[in-house]
């Protein structure tokens, strides 16, 4: 391999803590040939932004000790200013965050070329237009001289690739660059810097927990857990042959809309170990299925194509993650009255201030648009769309905690007015997405869970009741003398259903609630909400924009765009063809472990409205039919479609998984 | 890395809240003590001991009627203190439902409540002392009642902005979605988590109050002569500023040290009030 490229030997980071030294990373050795991409996964926690930190030389002084870490020949622990951002360029995950709201895009862009290279004003401006052009910005004369809050999600990103290509880097260090995005936008920006890296020769180290994004982009992948490397080779062998436990850890404990309803995920136990005191063995030890004597030695990588820091790897080869196989339910049998039944919900946000809109200067965006929804008793409805498509407004509408313009609900046969008094809210419950925001800092977990239940009078004895609501979440009961802030992620959702539960409801809204988790917890989480709907015959109307989690576990998907459900049915009929053209391009834009798809071209036109929503993105617009309101076609039982395009049309397109649908690149 | 923000060790903090809480004790001690007994008898006139500078017998010195300032500063500080403490629990018990009552109706009384302090803050607070004390015979509770409605609009507008914020996280949420209405919301929810900021602004504020009612004294608008309200001997005392500079230095420099120790406090209370703040890691 020489010495060109990324080469880092036995990187270490301390932070010094109260406690003493935390040992954020430890003895990283890596290396990035000219034109690879090296992908670094791992779970929050594990130390893989601090290893990106470390190479741009953004931590203080002192913090970072390596053997070596030289880029071409130039040692990174002296000298990275002098690289960062010239031959090193940098693209961050929040860039609405990355970019100064102040300057245009322009100035932004052209800034750095002055500066590192020293081009004349003009002839920086020009290679910014063209820079923009080739990140697949429409109008980039344009989009120069605007500011950024003017531009979308994607386009940032697309914005803040070009500033990091503005100064000719040879590497570029992408940290979870496609994160904050939507999954369509997703696929666009994959898609562009797999273009970008086949046409610049790039060599790129793509630091992400999506293992997904990481098999579609990486010819090798390295896993971090606890600040070490747990396994290192090419892609294709460490996702789909891994050798180190927690490698086979986290592929079981993903959910893929590949295989709906593959019975329950397997979770990896516990959470990160200690780093102020690491163990010199195997950190993962506590949480493996595999541990044995042994594993309190020092690991070292070994073994090919993939090296794995497990003494075992070699007597596991070939053994999956274990987990627990369960009977698939039946779906819930369908009563004659659904449990709830919402019609014509709809929501309007205003802006402006009550003066404005005396003055008639108010806006509002109709956030719902007349939708109806009906779920059953026991039954689970995956809501999915992308963000702002009204999917958390539509659950707020369904338990009355936003108005709504006009329509109806009926839950259990009995119409529930604006206001709903105490014995609907005791029966309708939701549960939140963001752990740190769900919970009441200044309440212990027993005040939490005590206040529900005595607002609900379930039961007498108050202490009892929230002992066994800690039993049916799987938390200990001494958990109860907890304060928040005390609890992981996981263990605060669990409080957070706890909560929801303490009324004995017959149906939740599940409002994105395993989406700020990580993938062991989020899988542990799945399966306690499974088991739940099981246990208690709860109901869920289930929000995610993640379609794999909403395949696991729901038994009906409805889908969303622009405040309108565009298609509804039982979960396998929505996952196959016929689909209407927006699921079509959601599922073909998931990036999948082992297939590395075509991604389905961006389209926009730009159309009348008040016609279908879908319109203006829709790569199947058969021309003016589209801007009138689209009919509902019927595609089965219970499965709606709400489209122009005729079913016949809409069943004759290839299934998402098929492989015929043009591959970009074989799975090497 | 966020997990690093915490952790950091937090040995020199509670010494503030130990210091301040130790000075101010002391000097609501000697102010409670000086309601009672004085060296002195503080109004007592002396005409050969007029204008004495500090000394062994008369440690802050006398005035130009010869009685002991020390005896003075004694007797009126409970003025000054009563005065801070009169207002700032005025301003709360007004300012801090009704801030909670416009973050959670907005729309109307949102508006009502909020126009309504916009006009009480467009007076100036010396105007508004002239107006209620020039009318009527001045007397400390007015000199209080104006102090205390003075800050009444600072702090709606603190618990406002507070509240507003805090009525849009999911544990708040979670108890709309039980049903439960304003007052127990209000009260198990966000005031809890309202106090840390509205604590620490009364801490300032207090300083601003006990400033506010000296200065209204000093312009006679509070309790008069021959009470020694700490404002009221520094204004008596002007006049002598050049041959006597002991008058108003005495009562200035006692203001100044019950300022920081308050001060010392409201910050000091703000660190315990903290719930990450000892006690678990995470």
């Amino acid at each position: 391999m020489g010495d060109a490229g990324l080469i880092v030997e036995g990187l270490a980071v301390q932070y010094p803590t109260g406690r003493g030294a935390l040992h954020a990373v430890q003895d990283v050795s890596l290396a990035v040939a000219p034109g690879e991409v090296l992908g670094l996964v791992g779970e929050s926690g594990s130390g893989k932004s601090t290893v990106l930190l470390a190479l741009l030389g953004l931590l203080a002084p002192g913090t970072v000790r390596a053997r070596r870490m030289d880029y071409d020949g130039h040692d990174l622990l002296r000298g990275a200013p002098s690289l960062r951002g010239r031959r090193i360029g940098m693209v961050f995950q929040d860039t609405a965050a990355a970019l100064n709201p102040a300057l245009t895009v322009g100035v932004q862009l052209t800034e750095p070329m002055r500066l590192h290279l020293g081009r004349s004003r003009a002839a920086a401006w020009a290679r910014g237009t063209e820079l923009l052009a080739e990140t697949g910005i429409p109008r980039p004369g344009e989009i120069m001289r605007a500011y950024p809050h003017q531009l979308s999600g994607g386009m940032k990103q697309r914005v803040g690739i070009a500033a990091a290509l503005a100064t000719e880097p040879d590497l570029l260090l992408l940290d979870e660059p496609t994160t904050a995005l939507d999954v369509t936008v997703e696929a666009q920006i994959l898609a562009l810097l797999h273009e970008l890296r086949a046409r610049r020769g790039l060599s790129m180290l793509l630091v992400s927990h999506n293992l997904g994004i990481v098999d579609r982009l990486c010819d090798t992948v390295a896993v971090l857990y606890a600040g070490r490397v747990a396994e290192v080779g090419p892609a294709g062998d460490v996702l789909h042959r891994p050798r180190h436990p927690y490698t086979k850890g986290l592929l079981a404990a993903l959910p893929r809309p590949d295989r709906p309803h593959a019975g329950r995920l397997a979770p990896i136990p516990g959470g990160l170990p200690d780093l102020v005191a690491p163990e010199p063995g195997c950190a993962f030890r506590p949480r493996c299925a595999f541990a044995a004597p042994g594993c309190e030695m020092p690991q070292h990588l070994a073994g090919a194509p993939n090296a794995a820091a497990c003494h075992r790897a070699a007597a596991l080869s070939g053994v999956a993650w274990p987990f627990e196989e369960v009977e698939r339910r039946l779906p819930a049998p369908v009563a004659a009255v659904p449990l709830l039944d919402a019609r014509d919900l709809t929501a309007r946000f205003e802006s402006g201030g009550w003066v404005g809109r005396m003055l008639g200067r108010g806006r509002s965006v109709l956030a719902v648009d007349k939708v109806s929804l009906r779920i059953g008793a026991g039954e689970v409805v995956g809501l999915v769309g992308e963000s702002g498509c009204g999917k958390s407004t539509l659950g707020r509408l369904l338990l009355r905690l936003l108005p709504s313009e006009g329509g109806e609900i009926r839950f259990d046969g009995e119409a529930v007015g604006a206001r709903p008094g105490v014995p609907f809210r005791r029966r309708a419950q939701i549960v939140f997405q963001n752990p740190d925001s769900s919970l009441n800092p200044r309440q212990t977990v027993g005040t939490i869970l005590g206040r529900a239940v005595r607002w609900f009078g379930t039961a007498e004895d108050v202490e009892a009741e929230v002992g066994r609501l800690l039993d049916l979440v799987r938390l200990p009961r001494r958990y109860a003398a907890r304060a928040p802030h005390q609890l992981s992620g996981g263990e605060k959702q669990r409080v957070g259903i706890a909560r929801a539960l303490a009324s004995r409801p017959d149906f939740l809204v599940c409002d994105e609630a395993v989406s700020a988790l990580d993938v062991s917890v989020q899988a542990a989480v799945l399966n306690l909400l499974r088991d739940l709907r099981d246990e208690l015959g709860v109901a869920y109307l289930f929000i995610s924009h993640d379609i794999g989690v909403i395949a696991h576990i729901a038994d009906r998907i409805a889908v969303m765009y622009h405040g309108t459900i565009v298609e509804e049915g039982p979960a396998e009929a929505v996952l196959r063809p016929p689909y209407h053209p927006y699921t079509e391009l959601l599922l073909s834009s998931v990036p999948l472990i082992g297939q590395r798809r075509a991604v389905p071209p961006r389209v926009e036109r730009v159309v009348p409205g008040g016609g279908c929503k879908f319109a203006a993105r829709c790569p199947r617009y058969l021309g003016p039919v589209c801007d009138t309101v689209p009919p509902v076609r019927v595609a089965g039982p219970g499965h709606m479609i709400l489209c122009h395009v005729p079913l016949p049309v809409l069943e004759a397109v290839p299934h998402w998984l098929a492989p015929a649908a043009a591959p970009m690149e074989s799975v090497s | 890395m966020t997990a690093l923000a915490g952790t950091m060790p937090g040995m020199r903090r509670p010494s503030v809240l130990l210091v301040g809480g130790v000075v101010l004790g002391l000097i609501v001690l000697a102010c409670l003590v000086g309601t009672v007994w004085t060296p002195f008898e503080p109004t007592a006139f002396s005409v050969r001991a007029r204008l004495q500078a500090p000394g062994p017998l008369h440690p802050f010195g006398t005035d130009e009627f010869g009685r002991d300032v020390l005896s003075r500063v004694l007797a009126g500080g409970y003025l000054s203190l009563a005065t801070g403490a009169g207002a700032m629990a005025i301003s709360l018990v007004l300012g801090v439902p009704l801030g909670l009552l416009a973050a959670f109706h907005r729309g109307w009384t949102d508006e009502a409540i909020m126009r309504g302090v916009d006009l009480l803050i467009s007076l100036p607070p010396v105007l508004l002392g002239l107006l209620v004390l020039a009318v009527t015979p001045p007397s400390l509770w007015k000199t209080i009642a104006v102090v205390g409605l003075v800050y009444v609009p600072i702090l709606v507008r603190l618990t406002r902005a507070v509240a507003l914020g805090l009525l849009q996280e999911e544990f708040v949420q979670a108890a709309r979605a039980r049903g439960e209405g304003a007052l127990p919301i209000l009260w198990h929810e966000v005031l809890p988590n309202a106090w840390p900021p509205i604590i620490v602004e009364c801490g300032l504020r207090v300083t601003f109050a006990i400033l506010l009612g000296s200065a209204l004294s000093f312009l006679g608008l509070g309790p008069q002569p021959p009470a020694s309200e700490w404002g009221l001997m520094i204004a008596g005392g002007r006049d002598f500023l050049t041959q006597a500079p002991w008058i108003c230095l005495a009562p200035g420099l006692c203001l100044c040290v019950l300022l920081v120790s308050v001060n010392l406090v409201g910050e000091g209370l703000r660190e315990r009030l903290d719930p990450h703040h000892g006690g678990g890691h995470g």
